[in-house]
C-alpha cells in the first residue's frame, strides 16, 4: 500500500470547477484592491478628514444661514453699548455674510466647494499616486496583472476606477448632498429651478475625474515614487499659477499664458459647467472657457498616448 | 495530420519567428509537444521569454503560426487570447508582488483577475496557500515573505483557478538547495499526481532533469533539440563505458588505431569511448581477447542532459 493511503494527507491539492467571469470583472477587483491599499494609510484618512470638515462647514453653514434668516427680526438692533456700540440691521448682516460665503445653493456655492475640495483631492492624489499605480512599476507588479486574462486597458481601467472613486467621494458626492440639502431647506422648486446646477456638478465631477485620473495614472507611471510625484504636481498646479500670474499680470503678456496653469483651466471649465459668468472670476485676464477646455483635452489625449505606449503586455516575462 | 491527432498536442508551433526590430529573438521555431512536464532549456537570451510571451498570447509571432490548448496564437491586443490565458497559470521570474497586500489577498485577487467570483476566489486562495504550506503566513504582508515563500506564493497565484497548464519562468530562481528541492518536488507532484501540464523555462539543467519528461533546447532563438529527456540523451549510440581488467595500454593503442576515441581513462580499468560510425562493437571483445584482456562490463554511455545541452548548443 502506498504512503498516500496509509498516512492521512491533509495538505492536498483540490481541483476547482466553476464559471469564470469576463475580463471586465477584473477591473473592479483591481479598483477595489487598490482602494483597500489606500484605505490602510493613515495619511489618507487625515487628508480625507480635512475634506469632510470642509464639507461639514458648507453643510451646516447653509443650514445655519437659512435658519438665521428666519430667526432675526427686520428691526435694527444695538450691538454693544456706549462709544463702542453700533446699530446694525440683521438682514443686512446676513446679506453680507451671504455675499462673502455664498452658502445659498447657487452656482457660487458649488464653485467654491469644488475649489476647496479639488485642492484637497490634488494633495491626496499626489501623495497616494505611488500606492495606487507607481508601486506596480517600482516593484514589478505589472506582470502579475498583465499575465491574467486582461487587456492592459482593463488594468488601467481598474486603476482609473479607483482614482475616480476617490475624486468623486471628495467632490461630486458631497456636492450633490449639498444640492439636495439646500432643496430641503429652501423649497421643492429649487430642484427644478437649479437643475442646471445638478447637471453642472455632475459634469464638473466627470471632468475632474477624467483629467485628474488620467494625469495621475500618467505621472505615477512615469515617476513611480511619491516625492517626484509631489514635485511634479506642485509644479503643475501651484508653480504654474505663480508663473502665469507673473507673465499675464506683471509682464502683461497675452491672457492665454494662463493656460499653462492646469488648476486654472480646471476652474474655468468648472465655471462653464456651472454656467457661471466669466466676469465673476476674481483673478483678472482669463482666457476663454473653450481654450481652457481645449488644453485639458490635449493633456488627456497626451496622457492616454503615453499610457498606451508605456503599459505593454510584453513586459510580462 | 488529422484533426483528432492535432487535438492531442498541448503546443504546436510551425515556423514561428519573432523579431524585435532588427533583432531576431526566435527563428523558425517548430514544436509539437504533448501534454506533460516540459522543460524549456536555454541560456539567457536564447528566446525562452519571447516564446513564453507568444505561448501566453501576449505577442503575435512575426512569422509562422501555432496553437496552444486548441487556441490559435494571436496578438496580445486581441480579445481572443483571454480564453487562452484563463487556461494558463503563469509564474513569473520577477517577484511581481503587490506591496502592502497580504498573502491571501494577493492570491484571491489573482483568482478574481482570472474571473473567479470573489467569495470562491477567497476560499480557493486559502486552500491553495494551505496546500503550498503557506497557511501560517497568509495574513502576513508580502514584504515580509522570504524568497522561498515568495516563490511558493507566485505558484499559488498561478494555481488559484486550477488551470490545466502552468508556465513557470525560473521557478527555483534565488532558492537555497532545500527550497529548490522542495519546489521541484511540488512541481513534480502537480504534474504527476494532479495532471497539470508544466512548461518549465529554466537555464538549470538539474531542474529539468528532476521534473520534466520532455525537453526543448533553445539556443540563439532556434530549437536545437526536442523530445523526451530519455530519448534525447540516449540518442547517441556511439558512446560506451568499458570496465576492463588487465594491461590496457596495447588495447587502447589498438582501439585508437581502429578510430575509436578514448574520452576518459581513470587508470583503474574504467574507460569511456566513442566509436566511429558502423564500427561493430563485438570488436571490443575481439581486441580484448587478442590482448588477453577481460572485459568486466560494457554499457552504453548515455549522454547526461548537461552533456546533451552543451553538445546541441555548441553544434
Amino acid at each position: 500500500m502506498s504512503d498516500r493511503t496509509t498516512v492521512p494527507v491533509l495538505l492536498t491539492y483540490r481541483p476547482w470547477r466553476g464559471t469564470l467571469h469576463g475580463p471586465t470583472y477584473g477591473m473592479w477587483a483591481i479598483a477595489r484592491s487598490s482602494l483597500f491599499l489606500l484605505l490602510r494609510r493613515k495619511l489618507f484618512w487625515a487628508l480625507y478628514g480635512v475634506s469632510v470638515m470642509v464639507f461639514l462647514l458648507f453643510f451646516y453653514g447653509q443650514y445655519l444661514q437659512s435658519w438665521l434668516q428666519t430667526q432675526i427680526p427686520d428691526e435694527p438692533i444695538r450691538l454693544g453699548s456706549g462709544m463702542i456700540g453700533a446699530t446694525v440691521k440683521p438682514k443686512e448682516l446676513i446679506d453680507i455674510f451671504r455675499k462673502v460665503l455664498h452658502l445659498d445653493g447657487s452656482g457660487y456655492t458649488f464653485r467654491n466647494f469644488f475649489n476647496y475640495q479639488s485642492q484637497i483631492t490634488m494633495i491626496i492624489l499626489a501623495l497616494t499616486g505611488s500606492i495606487l499605480i507607481g508601486n506596480d512599476f517600482r516593484f514589478g507588479s505589472l506582470p502579475f496583472y498583465l499575465s491574467k486574462p486582461l487587456h492592459r486597458w482593463h488594468y488601467l481601467g481598474g486603476k482609473f476606477l479607483a482614482v475616480g472613486i476617490i475624486i468623486n467621494l471628495i467632490t461630486t458626492l458631497p456636492a450633490i448632498v449639498l444640492y439636495v440639502e439646500y432643496g430641503l431647506i429652501d423649497t421643492w422648486e429649487y430642484y427644478w429651478d437649479a437643475a442646471h446646477l445638478l447637471l453642472g456638478i455632475l459634469m464638473f465631477g466627470t471632468i475632474l475625474t477624467i483629467v485628474l485620473g488620467l494625469l495621475l495614472l500618467a505621472t505615477a507611471t512615469w515617476l513611480r515614487r511619491t516625492m517626484p510625484m509631489i514635485m511634479i504636481w506642485t509644479s503643475l498646479f501651484v508653480f504654474a499659477r505663480g508663473l502665469s500670474d507673473l507673465l499675464v499680470i506683471s509682464f502683461r503678456l497675452d491672457s492665454r499664458w494662463r493656460l499653462i496653469d492646469m488648476w486654472n483651466n480646471l476652474y474655468l471649465v468648472g465655471n462653464w459647467c456651472l454656467r457661471m459668468d466669466p466676469s465673476t472670476i476674481q483673478t483678472p485676464f482669463q482666457p476663454k472657457y473653450i481654450e481652457a477646455a481645449l488644453v485639458l483635452a490635449i493633456v488627456c489625449v497626451a496622457c492616454i498616448l503615453y499610457l498606451n505606449r508605456r503599459i505593454q503586455a510584453v513586459e510580462v516575462a | 495530420m488529422t484533426a483528432s491527432q492535432s487535438t492531442e498536442y498541448l503546443i504546436e508551433l510551425k515556423g514561428v519567428t519573432h523579431r524585435y526590430g532588427s533583432m531576431t529573438a526566435l527563428r523558425q521555431v517548430s514544436l509539437r509537444l504533448a501534454p506533460g512536464r516540459i522543460g524549456l532549456l536555454g541560456p539567457n537570451g536564447a528566446g525562452k521569454s519571447t516564446l513564453l510571451k507568444i505561448l501566453m498570447g501576449l505577442m503575435a509571432p512575426s512569422e509562422g503560426h501555432g496553437r496552444i490548448l486548441h487556441h490559435e496564437l494571436k496578438s496580445g491586443t486581441s480579445t481572443g487570447n483571454w480564453e487562452l490565458r484563463r487556461q494558463i497559470g503563469f509564474m513569473p521570474e520577477v517577484d511581481a508582488l503587490v506591496p502592502g497586500m497580504k498573502g491571501v489577498e494577493y492570491v484571491s485577487l489573482a483568482g478574481e483577475l482570472f474571473g473567479m467570483p470573489r467569495r470562491q476566489a477567497q476560499r480557493r486562495a486559502h486552500e491553495v496557500l494551505t496546500y503550498l504550506e503557506l497557511e501560517d503566513a497568509r495574513y502576513r504582508k508580502l514584504e515580509e515573505y522570504s524568497t522561498g515563500m515568495k516563490q511558493r506564493l507566485k505558484l499559488a497565484q498561478a494555481l488559484v483557478h486550477d488551470p490545466p497548464v502552468l508556465l513557470l519562468d525560473e521557478p527555483t530562481s534565488g532558492l537555497d538547495p532545500a527550497g529548490r528541492s522542495a519546489m521541484l518536488r511540488l512541481l513534480l507532484q502537480l504534474g504527476k499526481d494532479f495532471g497539470k501540464s508544466l512548461l518549465l523555462s529554466t537555464h538549470l539543467l538539474g531542474d529539468v532533469e528532476q521534473v520534466c519528461e520532455m525537453v526543448v533546447i533553445l539556443f540563439g532563438g532556434e530549437v536545437r533539440g526536442q523530445g523526451t529527456v530519455q530519448g534525447l540523451c540516449a540518442r547517441r549510440h556511439d558512446r560506451y563505458r568499458l570496465l576492463v581488467h588487465g594491461d590496457t595500454k596495447p588495447f587502447l593503442d589498438e582501439l585508437r588505431h581502429e578510430g575509436v576515441e578514448i574520452t576518459a581513462d581513470n587508470g583503474r580499468g574504467e574507460l569511456r569511448v566513442v566509436v566511429p560510425p558502423d564500427w561493430p562493437i563485438r570488436n571490443f571483445f575481439v581486441l580484448a581477447d587478442h590482448h588477453q584482456l577481460f572485459i568486466r562490463g560494457m554499457i552504453r554511455d548515455d549522454e547526461s542532459l548537461e552533456e546533451l545541452f552543451y553538445r546541441v548548443v555548441n553544434r
